[in-house]
């Protein structure tokens, strides 16, 4: 996931550099009031220590074999601010000495792997081991937030791929920087991450965690309680980018239609034709005397409701039990 | 018991222990060769001044969108690229061929659709970039990269950690290779929970972690570290940096004629 050099244009990277600016001041406030100034240098361990969870490699289904990130397992343990400097001196290290990512896309890099990553993962961990209390319920708060992070960091990188065609084009139209648009990029950097990526991020974050919870309960992080609200405000921020779909042309992979399969593949497999054609609340996520925009943020407000009746639902009855 | 055995262990899969291990001895190997530099016209230059104008080159260059003064940079790359001993200048390639040749394959949909010249310009400028800055890191001690990062207003509380972080890649790049070979030797035959020992890998090397970072800080603070750390950025300029700064200021200026159409 490390962008390199001249992927994004540069006006690109210099936004992304000028969004970083203000996260990496306020999370160096933020460690320095936690860890106090003296002991900053211990953060060059722990940027070692993240610097080299990526070197190592874990067996792939087919024979191949594939690494982490680490950045959430960071966030869980060392807490989210020192995960976003940890990372970040990690990152500037692999693209100055390693040629690892580009100078120039450090800004973005970082905003993914750095920001992204560690804050919604650790969100995620304290979110979910909430509604499922339990030794359980804080197993599957570490998975999803291994999974759910890294998807969420490949899926700003498919975007940050995708608009380059849509914003940068020569006097014949033709895309300047990297060619693919949101329809292929999301896909391709979504699909592997989900598949394959997302479950190693998983793995390791589990095994970690649950190896030094076992080995040393008090090196965990304990931040002050956690608020819900950024919870929420990511959320919301889903939700209002959700539109960013209909940027994308034709529907989302897999999501094909029966009549849509026929264009792709060239006739329409036999189950699909009948029977299971189920009829959703809101076909297509679009109402009727609704703008396009408009009835994706409403689909979406009810997907949010709908499973967070249905975890509420769980949990109380796990509560009584 | 003075019977011969003859026990022929089962395959197992391994390829992942040796490809971790691979990776921490490339980057161990790496590191280590950081202690011993060359001679030559690039070694000598200031920090300061390859970095500064490497970052600028790598600037404009992604900036321009004329194949003339991309092509004048990348051959200007090369020619500084020469001046280096063959030993470097085959490490330097090795490492810049992967992103170039990765991005063709890449890019290979889109040329057949027909955006061949932008995809030209796009491998030649990510050429250029990763030649200029794996030359920078090749042959400059990185301690005096990262006092050279003093330019970009980085606080000197952050150049402390950089080393720290660099030192202790290292070190703790040993210590996970340690454990790497050991898991490898006692897994003789078939070994089902090789994949939690990874894990369980990583998860000392976090504990390891803490306690060294304990153990820095108090050694530091017993040796008088109060919190406050300056460097002082100490190079020489000579005639050499003179002469380079010639050379980088003619491209930035040949960008400004040709290179923005």
């Amino acid at each position: 996931m490390h962008i390199p050099d001249n992927y994004l244009s540069p006006s690109t990277c210099a936004a992304f550099g000028v969004v970083m600016i203000p996260v990496w001041k306020r999370t160096v406030a933020k460690v320095k009031k936690e860890i106090t100034k003296k002991k900053m240098p211990m953060l060059g361990i722990c940027s070692a220590f993240s610097f080299l969870i990526m070197m190592f490699n874990l067996p792939l289904p087919g024979g191949s074999t594939g690494h982490a990130v680490g950045a959430a397992l960071i966030a869980i343990l060392l807490g989210p601010y020192a995960a976003t400097i940890s990372v970040t001196i990690a990152l500037v290290i692999q693209a100055l000495f390693f040629s690892d990512g580009g100078i120039l896309a450090i800004g973005a890099n970082c905003f993914n792997m750095a920001f992204v990553m560690p804050f919604s993962a650790y969100y995620i961990y304290n979110f979910t081991r909430k509604m499922f209390r339990g030794k359980k319920g804080e197993k599957v708060a570490v998975l999803l937030a291994g999974y759910i992070s890294l998807n969420l960091a490949a899926f700003c990188a498919a975007i940050e791929f995708g608009i380059q065609p849509i914003l940068f084009k020569d006097a014949t139209g033709a895309a300047m920087y990297c060619p693919y648009g949101l329809s292929a990029a999301i896909p391709s950097m979504v699909g592997s991450h989900l598949l394959v990526a997302g479950l190693i991020e998983a793995f390791v974050t589990l095994g970690v965690y649950s190896y030094v919870k076992k080995v040393d309960p008090n090196f965990i992080y304990q931040g002050s309680e956690v608020k819900s609200k950024p919870m929420y405000g990511l959320l919301i921020g889903m939700i209002v980018l959700c539109p960013i779909g209909l940027l994308a042309t034709g529907t989302a992979w897999g999501e094909w239609a029966p009549e849509e399969v026929k264009d792709l593949v060239g006739f329409i497999p036999k189950g699909m034709e009948k029977g299971f054609n189920f009829n959703s609340i809101m076909p297509d996520y679009s109402m009727a005397g609704l703008s396009e925009a408009a009835s994706y943020i409403i689909s979406a407000l009810a997907g949010v409701a709908i499973i967070l009746i249905i975890f509420k639902i769980l949990n109380s009855r796990r509560n009584r039990v | 018991m003075f019977e011969k055995d003859e026990y022929i262990p089962k395959e197992d899969k391994v390829k992942f222990i040796d490809k971790s291990i691979l990776a921490f001895l490339n980057i161990l190997s790496v590191m280590k060769r950081k202690t011993s530099l060359g001679n030559g016209y690039v070694y000598s230059l200031n920090p300061v001044v390859k970095l500064g104008f490497t970052i600028l080159i790598i600037i404009f260059l992604s900036l321009s969108r004329n194949f003339l003064f991309i092509w004048t940079v990348n051959v200007y790359l090369f020619l500084l690229l020469a001046s280096l001993n063959g030993e470097k200048i085959k490490d330097i390639l090795k490492v810049s061929i992967i992103v170039p040749i990765f991005t063709l394959v890449i890019l290979i949909p889109s040329i057949l659709a027909g955006n061949k010249l932008n995809s030209m310009m796009m491998l030649s400028k990510i050429l250029g970039t990763i030649i200029a800055i794996n030359m920078v890191s090749y042959t400059t001690r990185w301690t005096h990269l990262t006092k050279a990062l003093k330019l970009m207003h980085i606080p000197d509380i952050f150049i402390l950690v950089f080393d720290i972080t660099l030192k202790y890649i290292y070190i703790l790049g040993e210590f996970s290779l340690e454990m790497l070979y050991a898991l490898k030797l006692r897994s003789v035959g078939v070994n089902n929970k090789k994949y939690g020992s990874i894990t369980g890998i990583i998860g000392s090397l976090f504990l390891k972690s803490k306690d060294m970072a304990e153990e820095m800080y108090s050694a530091m603070e017993c040796r008088g570290f109060s919190g406050e750390y300056s460097s002082n950025i100490k190079f020489k300029y000579t005639f050499k940096d003179f002469i380079y700064c010639i050379l980088n200021i003619l491209i930035i200026v040949l960008y400004f004629y040709i290179g923005r159409m």
